[in-house]
This record gives C-alpha cells, sequence and structure tokens, in this order.
C-alpha cells in the first residue's frame, strides 16, 4: 500500500487532538452497505429405509431500494430420488405391479409394504416478488410463483396488502393467491377405481394414453388476512386465517388401492389384462375447501427470544390437523446462536382415506390409501446453529422427523393384521445455510 | 442544537441507558447554551458585548476558538467562525430563499478572522463582529458525549446529535450501525446505507435549503471571502472520520470546494459519500 500524504489530514487531527483533548485510538471504519442479500442453503432429506431421498439447493436474493421497496427473487432445485409407498397393502405372496408408462413393472416381497420405486425426479421452482410502499403505513406486494417437474407445471401469482395502525404497533393484512397447475401424469391420468393394467410388451408406445385419463389440471385459491400486534416492548402476538379453495384434479395420479377378500385379508385375482391381483387407482374428490386459523406468540427476553405458534386446520375432506411449534433462540455470544426447535403435528384421516378396498363391497365414490390422507401423529426435533463472520452468516440445521399411524387398523382382517400397515416414517433433515451481503 | 438529537445504546441494563441519556441531553444543552447566539447568556453573545475589548475566555472556549482558527487556515479562509453575520444578507425560512445581496459588501467588512485580535485566551473582536460556533459546535458535543460514552461502558452506543454521528462499539448482531443517508429527492427515505462499525460521519449540506440564483445551484453553505453561498457544491456530502469534528470538518471543507469537493476529499483519502 502507498502511503499517501494527506494536505491537511495532519493538520485537521491535531487541530481535533487539541479540541478534544485526545483523539481515539479506533480508526474510522465505515462502508456502503450492500444492496443485495443473497442467501444460499444446501438441504439434504432423508427418510428411513431407504425411501425418498431430497437433495436440494436455495439461493434467494433480495435488493432493497430506498428504505421500504424491495425486489426479491428465489431458485429452488431439487432431487428426489427413493421409492414411495403405492398405497397397497403388503401379502402373504409375491405382488407384482405396472410402472406408470405402461412399459416396466416392479413387485413387493410377501410381507413386504409396496413401494413404487420409480420415483425419481427434478424439480426446479422459481419465485419472485415486488414490495412498494403506499404512503407512510401501507405497503402493498406482488409476486409469482413458478416450478416444473416432468409431468408438473406450476404457475402462480399473488398479493398482499400491509397496514400500520396505532404508531405501528398494529399491522393488519390482506392477501390473495391464485394458481394454476398442470398435471400430465406418465401413463395419462387413470380413471379413477379402475383396474391397475398388466405391463405390456409395446415399445414404439410412449405410453402417453395408456391408463386413458390424458392431462389434468386444477386452480388453487388462498385468501389470508391476519393482524399482528405488539404487546409491550417485548412481546408480539400474529393471528391470522386463510381460506383455501382448489378445483380440478386433486387425485395422486401414481397411487392405488388393493382389493382384498373381506374375511381373509388376501389379495384378489387381477381381472383379464390387469395385474395378477386387482389394484384400482385412486380418486379423490375434485374440490377442496381449507380453512386454517394461525396464532404465534414471540417474546423477547435479555438476551434471547421464543416464538411460540399453533395452528388448528380443517377441510371439507374430514381432514383436521393441528400443530404446535416453538422455537427458541438462544444467543450464545455476540456471533453465534443456537436455535432449537420442536414441532408437534396431529390429523384426522379424510373420510374417503381406505387402507383396502373390501371384495364384493360396493364401490366407494372416492377412495384413497395415500398415508398422507391417514389418521398420524408426527414431531420433529431439531435445532439449528449459526455462526456470524466478517463474511456473511454461515448455519446448520439439524432435524429428526417421526411420523406415526395406526399400525393396525380396523380394516386390518385375516392376514392384514400381521403386517404393519401404516409403518412409521423417520427423516432426517440436514440444512447448510450461508447468507451475505454484496 | 436545533435537530433531534439520540442516544443508541444497546444494553440489558436500563440504568446505563438513562445515564448516557441523561449525559447526553446534560451535554447538548451545555454547549448549546454556552455557544449558541440565541441563548442570552452565551459565551458568544459575551464576546459580542465586550464592545471590541480584550475579552478573557475559559479554556474549552479557547480550544474551540483555536479549532476555529486551524479550519479558516486549512480551508484558505473560505470558513471563518466570523462569517456569521452574512445571516443578514442571506436567509432561510420555510424553504424560500432572501437575499439581500446589495449588503454583501458592507458584512464582507465585519468578517474575517484576521481582524480578530486572538491570543489565547485573550479576544479582542472589533465592533460589528460576531463569533458563530455554529458550524462545529454540535460535532463537538457529539464527540464530548463519545469520549464520556467510551470511558463508562464496553456497550455499542451511537450518539447522533441531528445526523453528525460517533459510535462507540458496534451492535454484535449485525456487526455495524446501520446509518442512512437521506435521499435529495424523497425527503426522510435513506438513499445509501452505511455500516458503521467504529468512528464517526458528519453529513453537510441540506437538500432542503438551496438557491437558485440564474438558473445556477448554490448550497447553504457560504464562503467567507465572497459573502456568497458556494457554486456547484454537491447537495450533500457524507464523510466518515475518526471523530465527528473531523468528519464534519471534512464535509464543511469538501463544501466550500464547490465543483472540486470530490477531488479534494479523494486527495485527503476520505471516505466520503457526495450526493450531486
Amino acid at each position: 500500500m502507498q502511503l499517501k500524504k494527506k494536505p491537511i489530514g495532519g493538520k485537521l487531527a491535531a487541530a481535533t487532538c487539541s479540541l478534544l483533548g485526545a483523539l481515539p485510538s479506533t480508526p474510522v471504519v465505515a462502508q456502503e452497505a450492500g444492496d443485495w442479500d443473497i442467501d444460499t442453503s444446501l438441504l439434504y432429506y432423508g427418510e428411513s429405509d431407504g425411501r425418498v431421498t431430497d437433495v436440494s439447493l436455495d439461493a434467494s436474493v433480495r435488493r432493497a431500494f430506498d428504505e421500504d421497496r424491495a425486489l426479491n427473487f428465489s431458485l429452488t432445485v431439487d432431487s428426489l430420488t427413493g421409492a414411495t409407498p403405492n398405497g397397497a397393502v403388503p401379502a402373504n405372496t409375491l405382488q407384482t405391479f405396472t410402472g406408470a408408462s405402461g412399459n416396466n413393472s416392479y413387485t413387493a416381497q410377501p410381507g413386504e409394504l409396496p413401494l413404487d420405486p420409480t420415483f425419481l425426479d427434478t424439480r426446479v421452482a422459481l419465485s419472485g416478488g415486488w414490495q412498494q410502499p403506499i404512503g407512510e403505513n401501507s405497503r402493498w406486494n406482488v409476486g409469482f410463483s413458478t416450478s416444473h417437474e416432468y409431468d408438473y407445471l406450476h404457475l402462480g401469482v399473488n398479493t398482499r396488502y400491509e397496514h400500520d395502525f396505532n404508531l405501528k404497533n398494529t399491522t393488519a393484512y390482506v392477501g390473495l393467491a391464485f394458481a394454476q397447475d398442470d398435471i400430465e401424469p406418465v401413463g395419462g391420468a387413470p380413471i379413477g377405481l379402475t383396474p391397475m393394467l398388466a405391463e405390456r410388451d409395446d415399445d414404439d408406445d410412449d405410453g402417453d394414453d395408456f391408463r386413458g385419463g390424458g392431462d389434468q389440471s386444477k386452480d388453487v385459491i388462498d385468501a389470508l388476512i391476519g393482524v399482528t400486534q405488539l404487546l409491550g416492548r417485548r412481546d408480539l402476538i400474529e393471528v391470522s386465517y386463510t381460506y383455501g379453495q382448489s378445483d380440478g384434479y386433486l387425485t395422486d395420479p401414481y397411487k392405488i388401492l388393493s382389493v382384498v377378500d373381506p374375511v381373509t385379508g388376501v389379495p384378489v385375482a387381477g381381472p383379464v389384462g390387469g395385474t395378477p391381483y386387482l389394484y384400482l387407482w385412486e380418486h379423490r374428490p375434485d374440490s377442496r375447501t381449507k380453512q386454517t386459523g394461525f396464532v404465534e406468540w414471540r417474546h423477547a427476553f435479555d438476551r434471547d427470544s421464543l416464538a411460540l405458534s399453533a395452528r388448528y386446520m380443517t377441510d371439507d375432506w374430514g381432514v383436521d390437523s393441528q400443530t404446535v411449534e416453538t422455537r427458541y433462540r438462544w444467543n450464545i455470544n455476540e456471533r453465534s446462536y443456537l436455535e432449537p426447535h420442536l414441532r408437534w403435528y396431529t390429523q384426522s384421516a379424510a373420510d374417503f382415506y381406505r387402507t383396502v378396498l373390501f371384495d364384493g363391497d360396493q364401490l366407494p365414490e372416492y377412495a384413497s390409501a395415500d398415508q398422507r390422507l391417514a389418521d398420524f401423529d408426527a414431531y420433529t426435533v431439531g435445532a439449528k446453529y449459526g455462526r456470524r463472520t466478517d463474511y456473511g452468516e454461515f448455519s446448520l440445521r439439524v432435524e429428526y422427523y417421526r411420523q406415526e399411524g395406526d399400525p393396525s387398523p380396523g380394516s386390518a382382517v385375516g392376514d392384514l393384521a400381521g403386517f404393519e400397515l401404516l409403518p412409521p416414517l423417520t427423516a432426517y433433515i440436514v440444512q447448510f445455510g450461508y447468507k451475505f451481503r454484496l | 442544537m436545533g435537530s433531534p438529537c439520540e442516544v443508541l445504546c444497546e444494553t440489558a441494563d436500563p440504568r446505563l441507558a438513562k445515564r448516557l441519556g441523561n449525559f447526553a441531553r446534560g451535554e447538548a444543552r451545555r454547549v448549546d447554551l454556552k455557544y449558541s447566539r440565541y441563548q442570552p447568556g452565551s459565551v458568544v453573545n459575551a464576546m459580542q458585548a465586550s464592545h471590541g475589548k480584550r475579552y478573557h475566555v475559559d479554556d474549552e472556549t479557547a480550544r474551540m476558538l483555536d479549532f476555529g482558527a486551524a479550519l479558516w487556515r486549512l480551508s484558505n479562509k473560505a470558513f471563518d467562525l466570523t462569517s456569521g453575520v452574512l445571516r443578514y444578507a442571506w436567509s432561510f425560512d420555510q424553504g424560500k430563499v432572501r437575499s439581500d445581496i446589495s449588503r454583501i459588501p458592507e458584512l464582507l467588512k465585519r468578517i474575517g478572522w484576521d481582524r480578530v485580535g486572538w491570543q489565547p485566551a485573550d479576544i479582542i473582536l472589533p465592533e460589528g463582529m460576531e463569533i458563530d460556533f455554529g458550524g462545529i459546535g454540535k460535532e463537538y458535543a457529539v464527540d464530548r458525549v463519545a469520549d464520556w460514552a467510551a470511558s463508562q461502558t464496553k456497550c455499542p452506543v451511537l450518539i447522533n446529535f441531528g445526523g453528525d454521528l460517533r459510535c462507540v462499539g458496534a451492535p454484535p448482531a449485525s456487526g455495524a450501525w446501520q446509518v442512512g443517508i437521506e435521499s435529495i429527492e424523497n425527503f426522510g427515505k435513506a438513499t445509501k446505507r452505511i455500516e458503521l462499525k467504529s468512528g464517526a460521519l458528519a453529513t453537510s449540506g441540506d437538500a432542503r435549503r438551496h438557491i437558485e440564483i440564474d438558473g445556477k445551484r448554490y448550497g447553504h453553505i457560504f464562503d467567507a471571502r465572497t459573502g456568497w453561498p458556494v457554486a456547484n457544491a454537491p447537495r450533500s456530502i457524507t464523510v466518515a472520520a475518526p471523530t465527528c469534528s473531523q468528519a464534519g470538518s471534512y464535509s464543511t471543507l469538501a463544501m466550500l470546494k464547490g465543483e472540486g469537493a470530490e477531488a479534494f476529499l479523494d486527495a485527503e483519502d476520505a471516505r466520503y459519500w457526495c450526493l450531486r
């Protein structure tokens, strides 16, 4: 470094020293703050028993203009691999299933929960938004979201308006989001509650109409209203209500149900042109209305802070869920913190959830054996450690997730009583984050 | 001080916060009462009332006068403690400028540090001349409070008197104090954010006060040699320096350079932000 002679700097420093008696021993350290906030993370999610593994890379950028206008973008790339339960129940014999395209098949060994191994996907999601102040006390946000997988395209727009009252001690907000999703299942969407067909040897067919239901779509509208209220210097409470309406194709095009003998629990034989045993494609209603109430309380201690929230969701499918979640931020020292996290979740089953269908019963209008619609409890235990450096903030989050349903429900007749129909699911989440400013 | 003054301190000890606040308020009042021409008992009024006779000043006032004299020399006489009388020719009133430029030649005769007899700690202020510490008093008060705070606590403290500020330590969570520079288009909104970890920031120029004569833009800082505001000066200059007195001096002297403000600060190797 070249030493520069400052024309007046030395004399000014001497004059200041005489004025104040002394000069501070520390030099001036000031720099213009960057305009870009960049938040990146790499997440690993792994389910036990070799089920789903997700590696997700996320980058969010936020550019602030003046004080309260801001542009943000977020890009996520997920890579999912592994196998997921296809909805069928275990049996004492080998079970053979047809892959979605119709050109391949997979099996489940006797006593094994059938898993569809063809589950492999890369998802790319992009979202963005603009925040604009309106007058002194209001802000308006507009945003979009889009994501793409090989069989799924999501397009969404959203908007949110916030207004501060009561010397900014109260903020009320309303939001509206609209999404249109196109689903192009491999082999076409199956027709609900029709049998899974047998594998066929048909190389020149791309399989698009193998299952006859073609492409599908759904629309989702969410409306949100909420308020945050400061209660004194240390407490903040937030209450919100969301109304969501989904219309269109809400069925999972890859999930089936086993049809079993109502006494022995043994799978019944498949039809001509079908799989060796009979499986029916699941079928869900084409509309779903969800209502969600949320309340969160945040408290600041002298050094640490605590957040406690509860969420109640109910929908017209008969699924009611409750979530209780808490985070405690322990500021270990000036540069690092540890944030333990606990979450507990419970839900009731959808009205049309069935473990199996019984041979001879009249077919229901709707049926699904998707475990995500079953009655289950789940909890998450984890912690995040963060450390601020001169180059940005690093963080590491490790969490353990466990989900438990009733492994042997009332429908577990005959042979089925000997199997774990809804085995517990455990998963680990490890996330590495790096946040910096440019 | 004629502007909002605040002290920010990150501490869990309310007594410390109160002590800092009390000291800062006391010091701001004391400096204001002692050096404001609007305060009847102030030292500047007493000097003026001496009617050209030798007047003995206290040690603190002597140091302030010495500092002003140094700036007068360093600015090539553009900065002058006696230039306050120019307010009789120029006044800024609720965003409007009233000027009576016919008075400037007469007023210039009442300006000039070289006309003042200054032999520390005795001053002879000729009849009709005035001393105005307006350009240095606020920064001096900030430095006084900062030095005191540094002697009292290790907690991070920021002293901000009307936008001239100095910090002692920085808040650990973000590593720096976040200081906004007011936009020249959007009053009350920050256009740039400065992260201040140590030292002081002072800003010269007030976007709300400027003069336009024959299409030429003038700021509100006067060149004591001409009696006119400086032409083509930046609308706002923020300078970072170890003390608020240095930062304030740099921003004022740079403003007096007009067109050459940036070149002056570059030559000083100063860290600064100019808005034009």
